[in-house]
């Protein structure tokens, strides 16, 4: 019960000169994002205008462009980028497929919670592409051997942020829903599920900047397609055009897929569920 | 209160000031001129948003009013100092360091010897009944204790005037009566002059030697009472409450804030009542 | 709780409160013996080539081999060099940087796009461009480990800074103090957390990317290692190398940096958020 109104309280008048210059301040903002990469561009340029490079050491920013173009309208830049694609798309939906039913699982035992902790965190440190060497072995030079070292990758944060999702929404929910009558497929459904998401797709987002990364190792040292393989193996024939368009591709691409997908879905969901996060 | 040009501590004049937000610059007070002589302990109480936490901001020298000059000791106020100390409402001693080196912050930048330091900083950990707790870091005190280092901390700085934003607001009702008695006997005994925010009449009225009300958002100041000269030794709270002159200004202050609420009396017990306002 | 024989009762309720106790120590031990009992399983049903799965014994074989003979020793000071290395020249960068931006608002919306476009690009990904530049060796581990720290650390510093709250900063300022001061009493231990955040999740990065730097790359170090054994088809020492890898990565973690992080944060009662960037 509000009893401190104020209702004849003066509205907040801007005056109209500083509002029209807001807008227009407004509309530059768009272009401020561009700025700083013309000014690195420019720099660039520059260096490799004024210095005595090799071809094979730096070479100018048209030249880059015109390859890229090339490898475009060849075909080939997409060949690479949907390789990647699919790798990390297969990696992230079975990554979610398995690790957060394991982390739910996990997670309902205090004593398998901290168990499988210590386990997971020492799998993190033993990254994937340490035993990229052993699943070689195992699967050769395949897409395979990459798939796995991506999904080892992936599936660690989403299972750790499953199991603390889970864990930390609050007993008294569950409790207060069994009053009422829910069975076990009700509360995974309407308390589980929505509590953990947040932290879920917290750990979806680490994980799948983890395992784009891992994903590009992979495939400097499996050299079966993607945007790793593109780069790596333009080193050995010294192409630095293609090396550093291929790293503007890769960068550019990560920030669309996290900036695109994956972060409205974590707005989302803890924009409108909030407090459970951790 | 008539005084001479020389013992004006705080001179405010021609204040209004407007925040620059997203859409366009928003009035947060009205036009404000005031004036606070040395050794003065003035209130300003008044409600929610009117814009007196904006005021004792500007005072402190945090930023620049938009409009009109706030002069301390005849010098322009145009940034903060140690001669306008400050007491916040939120936690704003320094969670890493000790009670002891909290309250001898304001000493140590003034590069004050070791010696010294240490002596002003006992004697008012002694003033404030933190004995035993010199060592402790904040988060081990209560929200009281933590206050009263705040203030402290501020005393021991020795500046010319003292700003305080409401500083028994997150306290404990119990607690904030023995802190506002302990405030009143300081102030006194230290002969400061403080400017002290508040939204509560009773502590205005209890604190001040004169209480400011404060409109509505975007507030001026629509009223000063002066209260009786305190007692040496301040004043304590069950006279308070049984003094029948101090009662009197008590409710003359509460009726002008409550006219700001927008409600009359017969409003405002409707709205107790439980018809949606 | 029932007052017949009370000491009795007693002694079995402690009993069982020490086997908890007990228990909840050992717990996390479960995981790597369940793994081990696999591995052991599968050595002995499926008979798989010393190349597939190294038995057990010959792993530990090669892990007493590699400490007799001094070359683990070297090699994971090699690799523990370079992680020092790049990791301080990371730390004391992403600070700065950290401050830089933390304190400068119109800075850090400037500079925001080109930090997030660099971060998705950083680690691995510079590789086959630096190799061409700095040739295999130290500098590439340095500077692949530097560019991975750099930006985790950057990215908490910048965060710790904006987060201190502004009523500290007024408080110092209102008792005298200036830039410096309020630099030194507030924004650096008011950002420590953060900071201490940083530089322990950086160096987890920081670790693997040194591996997969030394994989493609090195003289000697830890994936070099690795990457041998695998040209000799040594499974064995691959399984070893990596375990060692883990096993540094969690002592590094759990003996060296969580200890500095309880002596300074913890004691004075500020949370940081310790599993935010797992």
């Amino acid at each position: 019960m509000n009893l401190a109104r104020a209702p004849h309280a003066p509205a907040a008048q801007p005056l109209p000169v500083q509002a029209g210059l807001a807008a227009a301040v407004r509309q530059l903002r768009g272009v401020k994002i561009l700025f700083p990469f013309v000014v690195l561009i420019a720099i660039w340029w520059t260096i490799q205008a004024t210095g005595n490079f090799a071809d094979r050491v730096l070479v100018s920013p048209e030249r880059v462009f015109d390859t890229m173009v090339l490898l475009i309208s060849h075909g080939v830049l997409a060949e690479y980028i949907s390789t990647s694609l699919t790798m990390i798309g297969i990696a992230t939906v079975v990554s979610i497929l398995f690790g957060v039913p394991i982390g739910f699982a996990v997670g309902a035992n205090r004593y398998a919670a901290r168990s499988l902790e210590g386990f997971l965190r020492f799998l993190q440190g033993v990254s994937g592409i340490a035993w990229l060497p052993l699943i070689i072995i195992w699967f050769g030079f395949t897409h395979t051997t990459t798939l796995a070292v991506v999904i080892y990758t992936l599936i660690v944060p989403i299972i750790f942020n499953t199991m603390v999702g889970a864990r930390a929404i609050p007993e008294h929910y569950a409790l207060a829903l069994r009053s009422l009558g829910a069975g076990r497929l009700r509360l995974i459904t309407d308390v589980y599920l929505p509590g953990a998401l947040p932290s879920i797709v917290v750990g979806l987002r680490l994980g799948m900047g983890y395992g784009w990364r891992a994903l590009i190792a992979a495939e400097m040292l499996v050299r079966q397609g993607g945007l790793g393989d593109l780069i790596f193996g333009a080193r050995t024939s010294g192409q630095i055009d293609r090396i550093i368009g291929g790293m503007i591709v890769i960068g550019t691409l990560y920030v669309l897929i996290d900036r695109l997908l994956v972060q409205p879905i974590e707005n989302l969901t803890v924009a409108r569920w909030g407090v459970l996060r951790k | 209160m008539a005084a001479t040009a020389s013992a004006d501590k705080i001179v405010v004049s021609g204040f209004r000031h407007f925040f620059d937000t997203e859409d366009g610059p928003v009035q947060a007070t009205g036009m404000i001129d005031l004036t606070i002589s040395a050794g003065e302990f003035v209130t300003l109480v008044g409600p929610s948003g009117c814009g007196k936490t904006t005021l004792l901001k500007a005072m402190a020298g945090f930023f620049r009013p938009t409009e009109g000059t706030i002069h301390c000791d005849g010098r322009l106020v145009t940034a903060p100092g140690r001669e306008r100390g400050v007491v916040f409402q939120e936690l704003a001693i320094l969670p890493w360091r000790t009670v002891r080196k909290n309250i001898g912050h304001g000493l140590e930048i003034a590069g004050a010897p070791k010696a010294e330091r240490e002596e002003k900083v006992a004697r008012l950990i002694d003033l404030i009944g933190l004995g035993g707790f010199e060592d402790r870091y904040p988060h081990e005190l209560s929200g009281g204790m933590r206050q009263r280092v705040a203030v402290a901390r501020t005393w021991a700085a020795d500046p010319d005037v003292i700003l305080m934003d409401e500083p028994f607001a997150a306290v404990d009702a119990m607690t904030r009566l023995t802190l506002q008695e302990e405030l009143g006997r300081l102030s006194l005994a230290t002969r400061k002059t403080v400017f002290f925010i508040t939204h509560s009449v009773d502590e205005a009225v209890f604190l001040g030697d004169r209480v400011l009300v404060m409109t509505r958002r975007p507030g001026t100041i629509k009223a000063e009472i002066d209260v009786p000269r305190r007692a040496a030794g301040g004043r304590d709270w069950e006279s308070f409450t049984t003094d029948a002159e101090m009662q009197g200004i008590a409710e003359r202050v509460l009726k002008l804030v409550r006219a700001e609420r927008g409600l009359t009396p017969a409003e405002e017990a409707r709205a107790v009542a439980g018809t949606s306002a | 709780m029932s007052v017949q024989a009370p000491t009795a009762k007693n002694t079995t309720h402690s009993a069982r409160r020490a086997l908890d106790r007990l228990t909840w120590m050992l717990v996390p031990a479960a995981p790597f013996l369940i793994v081990l009992l696999i591995w052991v399983m599968a050595t002995g049903i499926l008979h798989p080539s010393k190349e597939t799965l190294p038995p057990v014994t010959d792993v530990i074989a090669s892990i007493h081999e590699l400490a007799v003979s001094g070359q683990l020793a070297t090699n994971v000071m090699a690799s523990l060099y370079r992680l020092l290395l790049g990791s301080v020249l990371g730390i004391v960068t992403g600070v700065i940087g950290g401050f830089i931006v933390g304190l400068n608002r119109k800075m850090a919306e400037t500079l925001n796009p080109v930090v997030v476009f660099f971060n998705a690009l950083s680690g691995i990904v510079w590789l086959p461009l630096m190799i061409t530049w700095l040739g295999i060796g130290t500098a590439l581990a340095v500077f692949l480990i530097w560019n991975t720290v750099f930006f985790i650390v950057f990215q908490n510093a910048a965060l710790g800074v904006q987060l201190v709250p502004e009523v500290y900063e007024q408080g110092v300022r209102a008792l005298g103090g200036g830039r410096w001061q309020t630099l030194r009493s507030v924004t650096l231990p008011g950002a420590l957390p953060y900071i201490l955040t940083g530089i322990r999740t950086g160096l987890g990065f920081g670790w693997r990317a040194l591996i997969a730097a030394e994989l493609v790359g090195a003289a000697s170090g830890l994936g070099t290692m690795i990457f041998d054994a695998a040209e000799y088809h040594r499974s064995d020492i691959i399984v070893a190398g990596c375990l060692i890898i883990g096993t540094i990565a969690v002592a590094m973690d759990r003996w060296l940096l969580l200890p500095i992080e309880r002596r300074t944060v913890q004691r004075w009662g500020l949370v940081a958020d310790a599993e935010k960037e797992r």
